[in-house]
């Protein structure tokens, strides 16, 4: 196993990045704008289970954040390193193992995503939330980013051209972002519905670091399906690498 | 050293790799020649094992390119026609980022020696972006020899380049084949494949057309040529001595006529009846 170097070549892209001056500003701005928007506006004048809406509404934001910047981030590294660069060909002529390439690559998706979420709690601390001390919710957390940065080199590698890792986002992140229990309690919806969304990944996420993050009981079941989701993401890595060299 | 037997790749219903059976001695430079989208690439990415060949087989010192990838990848250097050096970073760490994919040992210093080998060491801090196209060159090329492969694959090591770059690239090769690495390399330049090849190996279509040394490869052909332009209809005829050729020339009184040396492109239309269009 030889992954070192494939994270910190992504890692240096990334620092170089993060550099540049509004980039930081555009990765934060719409789970920013939602955490404003919903927990300081709507969430004065609402309750869910006798505690703030604000409380509510922190790890879920905080899961959508990770999850798109975990995804996007390294999805769009990747499409455009193998289809504009090419410079993804260095390390795939090299020898190391695919799984090294999967597992330095998900690690870079990773700490792109835990850099970006890490500012919502700090923010929301800032704005009346409290941080969280449950070691769960990390654990939790530090899942979600794995997932979709699985994701996203499953994306990146199977992207025929630049504009295809965008087809992902819009049809299964933005909406994931949405309806799976972000905003609101799964719980309360229509049976059959409820049951739909437990298909997507996501739901799974927020569960498990809402309920971290208020400190109560985490279901298995949810934590398990977030596990097996997070296995299968970086399984389907893996799979897209051996399959973009065929 | 690369032993390829009946090498075929497809896409779609088009068949880019046609049945090719070709054998590269230890450290001779060999060319592959041909126009666009006969092949050559293609071969490469196989050999290189970045595409799966989908019949034939293919060895590598004694690894074969399909059955142990990872063997075959240690003892290569790829440079691909593209520059595909990560631009956002420096030269410096472009080879850092190298040394560690091959786990070399004192990689900085290594490193320092690449940058004086590419000719950047002033320029090694340097994004890559802001080199220019021969800087990028040298640095790809240097990178792909750093941990010292015992064969070569340039794809194209000079395409789009300036005359005078081109040369510094062509001496940079030289060098490397003198501390025996073997080269493949693939080009459509006909004065590179006669400068730097011991052997070429002519693709068209898929298929290799001749392999020789570029002199059996002229002679095999005629080594001088009386090219014939009556009223913009070329027509050549190959000749083994010069006073044969002369005495050609003499009775094509309604042509214009020039005696001239053989060329690898000669070569190329005898076998193909066609020109060289790149």
């Amino acid at each position: 196993m030889n992954a070192y170097p494939v994270f910190l070549r992504e890692m240096m892209i990334f620092i170089n990045k993060i550099k540049r001056p509004g980039y930081i500003l555009a990765a934060l701005l719409t789970p920013l704008f939602y955490l404003i928007a919903f927990g300081l506006g709507l969430g004065r004048s609402v309750s869910i289970d006798g505690s703030s809406y604000m409380l509510f509404l922190v790890p879920g934001i905080c899961a959508i954040s990770a999850m798109t910047n975990a995804f996007t981030g390294i999805a769009t590294s990747l499409a455009v390193g193998r289809l504009h660069f090419k410079s993804i060909e260095e390390i795939l002529v090299s020898p190391v193992s695919y799984w090294s390439i999967a597992i330095g690559e998900i690690a870079g998706g990773t700490a792109r995503g835990l850099f970006s979420s890490v500012f919502i709690i700090v923010i929301a601390f800032f704005l009346g939330a409290h941080l969280p001390a449950n070691p769960l919710f990390y654990f939790a957390w530090f899942l979600t980013t794995v997932l979709f940065a699985g994701l996203g080199v499953f994306a990146g590698f199977k992207a025929k051209a630049h504009e295809d890792t965008s087809v992902y986002s819009n049809f299964i992140i933005m909406p994931m972002s949405f309806f799976c229990g972000t905003f609101f309690s799964v719980d309360k919806l229509p049976q059959f519905i409820g049951a739909f969304l437990q298909l997507f990944p996501l739901t799974h996420s927020v569960a498990c670091m809402r309920a971290g993050y208020n400190n109560q009981v985490i279901s298995i079941g949810h934590f398990g399906a977030l596990a097996g989701f997070t296995l299968l993401c970086i399984w389907l890595a893996n799979l897209s690498i051996r399959q973009s060299l065929k | 050293m690369i032993k390829i037997s009946n090498l075929t790749r497809r896409f779609g219903r088009r068949i880019v790799v046609d049945n090719l059976t070709l054998h590269i001695n230890p450290g001779e430079i060999f060319g592959l020649l041909g126009p666009n989208g006969a092949g050559k690439t293609t071969t490469v990415r196989m050999l290189t094992t970045l595409l799966r060949p989908m019949s034939g087989s293919a060895e590598i010192a004694g690894f074969d390119i399909v059955k142990e990838p990872e063997a075959v990848k240690r003892c290569i250097g790829y440079s691909p026609q593209e520059i595909n050096l990560d631009r956002e970073l420096t030269g410096y760490q472009n080879l850092f980022l190298h040394s560690l994919l091959y786990r070399m040992k004192k990689s900085p210093v290594r490193c320092r020696e690449c940058l004086i080998l590419a000719g950047i060491d002033n320029q090694g801090n340097d994004m890559v972006k802001t080199y220019s196209g021969g800087m990028q060159r040298s640095l790809q090329i240097t990178r792909s020899v750093m941990h010292d492969p015992s064969i070569l694959f340039l794809d194209e090591p000079t395409a789009g380049l300036d005359p005078k770059i081109r040369r510094t690239i062509w001496e940079l090769i030289r060098s490397l084949n003198n501390k025996q690495i073997g080269v493949l390399l693939t080009t459509h330049y006909i004065e590179e494949a006669e400068l730097l090849c011991s052997r070429v190996g002519i693709m068209n279509k898929g298929r290799l057309i001749a392999c020789d040394t570029p002199s059996e490869l002229k002679k095999s052909v005629g080594a001088i040529v009386v090219e014939s332009n009556y009223n913009g209809c070329f027509d050549y005829k190959h000749f083994q001595d010069r006073n044969a050729a002369h005495e050609y020339a003499k009775e094509q009184e309604r042509s214009i006529v020039r005696i001239r040396e053989s060329t690898l492109e000669d070569v190329f239309i005898h076998f193909t009846g066609e020109r060289f269009c790149i």
